[in-house]
């Protein structure tokens, strides 16, 4: 038996009920989180998770698991800080091994726009309680020696910003750690049902139209990556999300020699390698907004070409399997988080490339708004509204690929 | 190795009718890169019926004339679209991963690219 | 140890003919699907070694028997794989019987035919998007274009017992045995079992089969290497026989990965690859995946904790999850899920009653056959970085280049400190060919320009230039540039270098949304630019055959240094400045000759560093680095370039809106005293965080440090004195240096 199999969770699955206090659509990280604070924070247990494959199917499934609170501005590194936190107790707290280990993130510059984006991260990162540090080249090396300081020839390292608490974790077992301590206080987790349609009276949505039938609930929150804007025209409520696929991909596995999170903006990758031993690489966005699952060839091609780039010594791994996620884009690359303007209807939504790394404070956030009726200070600026008011989350500096 | 030049262009950028309408001189190279936009390799300018049209002289394209053997090794390697069959013809797409032009007659051919890519095109297809 | 081959032999076939295994064990299927002849080759791990001719002087090495291959030492750059790109009508893979036909058929139907046979070295990797397929081989790799179909007919691959033992150095399928008893491998005594797959070996008479039965394996015997099966035959009997080898048949499972991965493309599969997969019986002991060692008690194991899906039971176990992509597990995976699912209780397990008895394998994705990251890159490039006209002569001058606004750009010459005080008491020219520059013309344009920018176009007259902002329909800075009358019908506007790459597209693309009657010429690669900058500017143009005199903001043609060239009057140093624009080709030539006619003028040449230190004392905003997606013009304190009283301009109602928002932070200049703070920098107020410094540096010439910044109101205003890096920095106008724009109009 291989040490990384699971062995303690227990799933327990139950018919569904016609009536719950609250629905949630999506079974992936954030919905069960949502569940998971709910019931654990809140007492709300009269829950039901309704997902339309199977849990943690869709990007909890699909994404490089890297955990981090290097955003550019205020708001951001306060919301995924306190995501950190949370992460880094939730092993203690429900007693299962999400693989959780702290790596470092090393963020290369290669030039000097780079360096004033790496330097202004670590200022603001710093200034609100996460720890990041400017480095030298020299210092890259230090922390990371296989990387090669020239780039080739082609792209320098010219210095970096180093995130102390940039850490990973396996993600489907941080999925099944929330949806076990979800189930195991009463939550209904429902897979292979999908939503079809809303439940309404007048503007209210008072529950969920699904393929097993009608289930009412007061409070229904999307929790959906992808077809997110397909469920909220559902509920009457049009989101300004574009959908783009973001692919990735692994090698075989090899000793563990490769310790930090490696990232350049500039060259479009990162990669660390997983606690099994494969190297992990992710890359930009698909420019063109598509729901598709499908791989390409040409970012596996032009990844591998820039990640040897840095790392001459990847030029011998043998590739294993690469995939795809989608990312729901924001029109200012931060997430949706709150009310909608429609009573009984919430939503988290716009994770775009970071949805993995939000999902502990996403859903203990989310389960504080529904059972308090009242928006949390550290996601207010995360509403839909912003963009109407003219507050939109600019962050320049960290509209990155992970 | 053959060397990319700076190639002496005329661009015009007018309506596609009045470009459609245009009686190029014979010995010209008349490139339409766009419904609204020739590349002309000649000695004497034709009239464009119109008014508005823009025409300069535009020094902002390198190219090579190649044998068809040459080009043939230069885009098994550098090129994933297919060349079409007909004779002479002109296309675009990448090439080495950079936007080029292609002006392709029975033996031989002109490939483009912009001034501005000319350095590392030849590097990366070995035309330096 | 060396070992001797034959032309023609696999490194399996060298090996076992040795007597060696290229890995620890396992059933050796000998045909490239299944994981336990891997081994490390040259170097590369994970290298199926049936699939790899013998070559001389080749290193196979096993992998550690308690961890995985190391990674590679950091070598230096190795050879280059070459990609060649070919294009067909058919791709045929797989060339046994059904390929052959398709191929034949295809032929006879006129079609160009490209065929693959992994026989023949060529390891299909997978199908991609636009009929792509991509394979290796040992000289390179191949991008197959397939403008019809692509045909798979991979045939199908054995299944492979699951049995405790079954580990063992000495388990073979039927084919293995057979290739490897043609190639003179020794099995030594060989029982044969039919385990739902009926086993001919009758063509290698150089077996010595001493038992052929039908039934399961119990077990597997041995400590490293087989000695005895015990088979439980359809009566329930078990019999233990000795024996050096075992040849078990368990039937086929298509070779389909190629087909699943490709769902929406034109790929068929033929012949075997089409067919339906055996399902072996339920394992109840043994391991199921040897790359992620996953026994059958381990599937037990997650099945009753509640895991009941092909999908979840590979993420609890990892099952599938190696480097034969499931082959060998998924069938057994399969048989298991099934089993327990027509057993399972479905009111005590709702979860699933909603799958069918028989899952799907799991997705298939690429890659399906292996290959190294070096191997992929094949044909791959960086983004092409241009270069301006003036490239060669930066170099040539020792200067650093730094990839700027998507351009290489002389970033300093080595002394930007005299490069500073070129610009401001003498003179020094700079390459800005990197400028966005387009000519519109045609009868709308007027009109077009003005619904698109925000200041009043008609008021622009003939031969004149204006700075203006340009703004995205939700109102925020999106670049800036200048707007040039060349006639009444037509215009040349500018954009930063940045926004170059997007001019084009965002004013054809509203022409076109706004049926405006215009003509649309791109010139930013065609046209190279020079700013002649400083005091001694106009001189060193007169020197250069500038006859005619420009008041600031105004342009006209000129012959410069015998380069026809656009002359622009403006500035952005603060100096008196022109910008040359001139034929691409030219620009070296009229480089030169400005050095040389300014050298006793004391010229020098100004990279980046000192352009962007100019322009901060003069308070320029760098759209991009002093700006945010969410700058609108009254964020960054120029309201003054919008004409609000126009009908309509892009982006006006969303100002208007947005300026019924209340005000929470401006883009405001600092002082303070040396040295300078680096850029990004926090700005704090009573202990709170206020916003960031956007551009800093330290001015010469006004012996202070200047800066650009984002400042949040505090209770309504914007605070007048700050922290910024731990020293007291206060709040002024801009711009810092020569207030009154006297200098730039001279």
């Amino acid at each position: 038996m291989n040490e990384f199999q699971e062995q303690k969770i227990n799933l327990t699955w139950r018919e569904p009920k016609r009536s719950y206090d609250v629905v949630i659509v999506g079974g992936g990280g954030h919905g069960l989180a949502a569940a998971y604070y709910l019931a654990t924070r809140h007492g709300i247990t009269n829950v039901a998770v309704l997902e339309r494959n199977y849990i943690g199917s869709g990007n909890s499934g699909r994404n490089t698991t890297i955990i981090r609170a290097n955003y550019g501005i205020p708001e951001s590194v306060k919301f995924y800080q306190r995501s950190v936190d949370l992460y880094q107790s939730l092993e203690a707290e429900t007693d299962r091994w999400i693989m959780h280990k702290q790596k470092g993130l090393i963020n290369i510059a290669h030039n000097e726009a780079g360096l004033r984006t790496e330097r202004a991260r670590a200022a603001v990162n710093v200034a609100f309680g996460s720890k990041t540090d400017f480095i030298t080249s020299a210092e890259v090396k230090k922390l990371c020696p296989q990387i090669d300081l020239s780039g080739g020839g082609e792209y320098p390292v010219l210095g970096a910003s180093y995130h102390h608490s940039g850490s990973t974790a396996r993600h489907d077992r941080v999925v099944w750690a929330y949806a076990e301590g979800a189930m195991r206080r009463g939550v209904d987790v429902h897979q292979r049902i999908s939503v079809t349609g809303m439940l309404k009276e007048g503007h209210k949505v008072t529950g969920v139209q699904t393929t097993a039938g009608p289930i009412s609930a007061k409070v229904v929150m999307s929790a959906v990556g992808g077809q997110v804007t397909q469920l909220a025209d559902m509920a009457g409520v049009r989101l300004p999300i574009r959908s783009h696929p973001l692919q990735a991909f692994v090698t075989n596995h090899y000793s563990l020699s490769f310790e930090p999170i490696l990232a350049s903006p500039a060259l479009l990758f990162y990669v660390s390698q997983t606690a099994r031993g494969e190297m992990l690489m992710g890359a930009e966005i698909d420019r063109q907004p598509s729901y598709s699952y499908g791989t390409g060839h040409h970012l596996l091609q032009t990844t591998s070409y820039r990640a040897i780039t840095l790392l001459p010594f990847l030029r011998d791994l043998r590739i294993l399997r690469q995939w795809t996620g989608v990312c729901d884009m924001s029109p200012d690359y931060s997430p949706i988080m709150g009310f909608t303007g429609v009573e009984g209807f919430v939503i988290t939504s716009g994770w775009g490339t970071w949805g993995f790394k939000g999902i502990p404070a996403s859903g203990e956030q989310m389960a504080e708004l529904i059972a308090t009726g009242k928006i949390p200070e550290l996601i207010a600026p995360f509403a839909l509204d912003r963009f109407a008011r003219d507050r939109t989350m600019a962050d320049r500096g960290s509209a990155g690929t992970h | 190795m053959p060397e990319l030049k700076s190639l002496p262009f005329t661009r015009i950028v007018a309506t596609p009718m009045a470009l459609d309408a245009t009686i190029w001189p014979a010995e010209a190279l008349a490139f339409r890169a766009a419904n609204d936009e020739v590349l002309l390799l000649a000695s004497s300018l034709p009239t464009i019926a119109d008014p508005h049209a823009i025409i300069l002289p535009d020094s902002g394209f390198v190219g090579v004339w190649l044998s068809a053997e040459a080009l043939q090794a230069i885009f098994e390697q550098h090129c994933e679209w297919a060349l079409p069959a007909t004779r002479p013809v002109f296309v675009q797409g990448a090439v080495a991963g950079i936007a080029a032009k292609l002006w392709l007659e029975a033996e031989r051919g002109l490939l483009i690219v912009p001034a501005a890519y000319g350095h590392d095109f030849a590097e990366r297809t070995g035309l330096a | 140890m060396p070992v001797a081959f034959e032309a023609g032999d696999s490194v399996l076939v060298t090996l076992q003919r040795a007597g060696l295994h290229p890995n620890h064990g396992g059933c050796l299927c000998a045909a490239g699907d299944c994981p336990h002849c891997l081994a490390t080759v040259n170097g590369v791990a994970y290298v199926r070694t049936c699939q790899t001719l013998a070559q001389p002087g080749m290193i196979v090495e096993s992998f550690p028997t308690d961890d995985y291959p190391h990674l590679p030492p950091n070598t230096q750059r190795g050879p280059t794989v070459s990609a060649r790109n070919l294009h067909c009508d058919v791709v045929v893979i797989g060339m046994g019987e059904a390929g052959q036909a398709a191929a034949a058929a295809a032929t006879a139907a006129g079609k160009s035919v490209i065929t693959l046979d992994d026989k023949a070295g060529q390891e299909v990797v997978g199908i991609y998007p636009e009929l792509m397929v991509v394979a290796r081989t040992d000289t390179g790799m191949l991008h197959i274009h397939a403008h019809d179909e692509v045909v798979v007919a991979t045939g199908a691959a054995e299944i492979q017992p699951v049995a405790p033992g079954n580990h063992l150095r000495g388990i073979v399928t039927p084919r293995a045995a057979t290739h490897l008893a043609a190639k003179g491998v020794a099995l030594g005594r060989v029982v044969v079992v039919e385990s739902g797959g009926a086993v001919n070996l009758s063509t290698s008479p150089a077996l010595n089969i001493v038992a052929h039965r039908k039934g399961q394996v119990l077990q597997f015997e041995g400590l490293d290497t087989l000695k005895a099966v015990v088979i439980q035959d359809d009566n329930g009997l078990s019999q233990r026989i000795e024996c050096d080898t075992a040849v078990v048949g368990l039937g086929f499972t298509p070779r389909d990965l190629l087909v699943r991965m490709a769902a929406g493309l034109k790929v068929r599969a033929v012949g075997d690859a089409a067919r339906e997969a055996d399902l072996p019986p339920c394992p109840n002991a043994g391991m199921v995946c040897s790359c992620s060692s996953v026994s059958a008690a381990d599937l037990q194991r997650v099945w009753d904790q509640g895991f009941h899906e092909m999908e979840l039971v590979k993420r609890a176990t990892l099952a599938g999850t190696g480097p034969c992509q499931g082959v060998v597990c998924v069938p057994h995976m399969r048989s298991f899920l099934a089993t327990r699912t027509a057993a399972a209780d479905p009111s005590a397990m709702p979860d699933i009653t909603r799958l069918s008895k028989v899952q799907a394998p799991f997705t298939a994705r690429p890659v399906v056959r292996q290959l190294t990251l070096g191997e992929v890159a094949a044909g791959a490039h960086h983004h092409a970085t241009p270069r301006t006209g003036l490239d060669a002569e930066h170099r040539r001058l020792g200067a650093v280049m730094d990839r700027i606004g998507g351009w290489w750009r002389p970033w300093h010459y080595g002394n930007p400190l005299a490069e500073y005080w070129a610009v401001r008491e003498a003179v020094s020219i700079g390459d800005v060919s990197t400028l966005g520059k387009m000519i519109v013309s045609g009868p709308d344009t007027l009109a077009f320009l003005e619904r698109l920018y925000p200041t009043k176009v008609s008021s622009i007259a003939a031969g004149r230039s204006r700075y203006v902002l340009i703004l995205d329909e939700r109102g925020y800075v999106m670049d800036d540039g200048l707007i040039c009358k060349d006639s009444d019908t037509r215009y040349t506007l500018t954009f930063t270098s940045g926004g170059s790459s997007h001019a084009e597209m965002w004013l054809r693309d509203w022409a076109e949304g706004w049926n405006m009657d215009v003509r649309i010429l791109n010139q930013t690669m065609s046209l190279g630019a020079i700013n002649v900058t400083g005091p001694l500017a106009t001189q060193l143009l007169q020197r250069a055959g500038l006859t005619q005199p420009y008041k600031f903001m105004q342009h006209g043609h000129a012959s410069i240094a015998n380069v026809p060239c656009r002359v622009y009057r403006l500035s952005f140093t603060g100096e008196v400045s022109y910008e040359l624009h001139h034929p691409v080709d030219q620009s070296a030539k009229l480089w030169r000759t400005l050095m040389t006619l300014g050298a006793d003028l004391g010229i020098r040449p100004h990279g980046l560093q000192t352009l962007l230190q100019l322009r901060l004392e003069k308070g320029h905003v760098i759209v991009g680095q002093d700006t945010d997606f969410d700058s609108t013009p009254r964020r960054i304190g120029m309201e003054w370039a919008l004409r609000m009283d126009k009908v309509d301009f892009l982006g006006k109602p969303a100002i208007e809106r947005t300026n019924k928002t209340v005000l929470d932070k401006q883009l405001v200049g600092f002082e303070m005293s040396a040295p300078a703070t680096f850029e990004g920098a926090n700005i704090m107020y009573e202990g709170e965080y206020v916003g960031y410094v956007t551009s800093s540096t330290h001015s010469p010439l006004l012996g202070k440090v200047v800066m650009l910044g984002w400042l949040k109101l505090v209770n309504g205003a914007l605070p007048s004195e700050v922290m910024i890096d731990g020293r007291l920095a206060r709040r002024v106008d801009v711009p810092f240096y020569d207030k009154e724009g006297g200098r730039a109009r001279a």
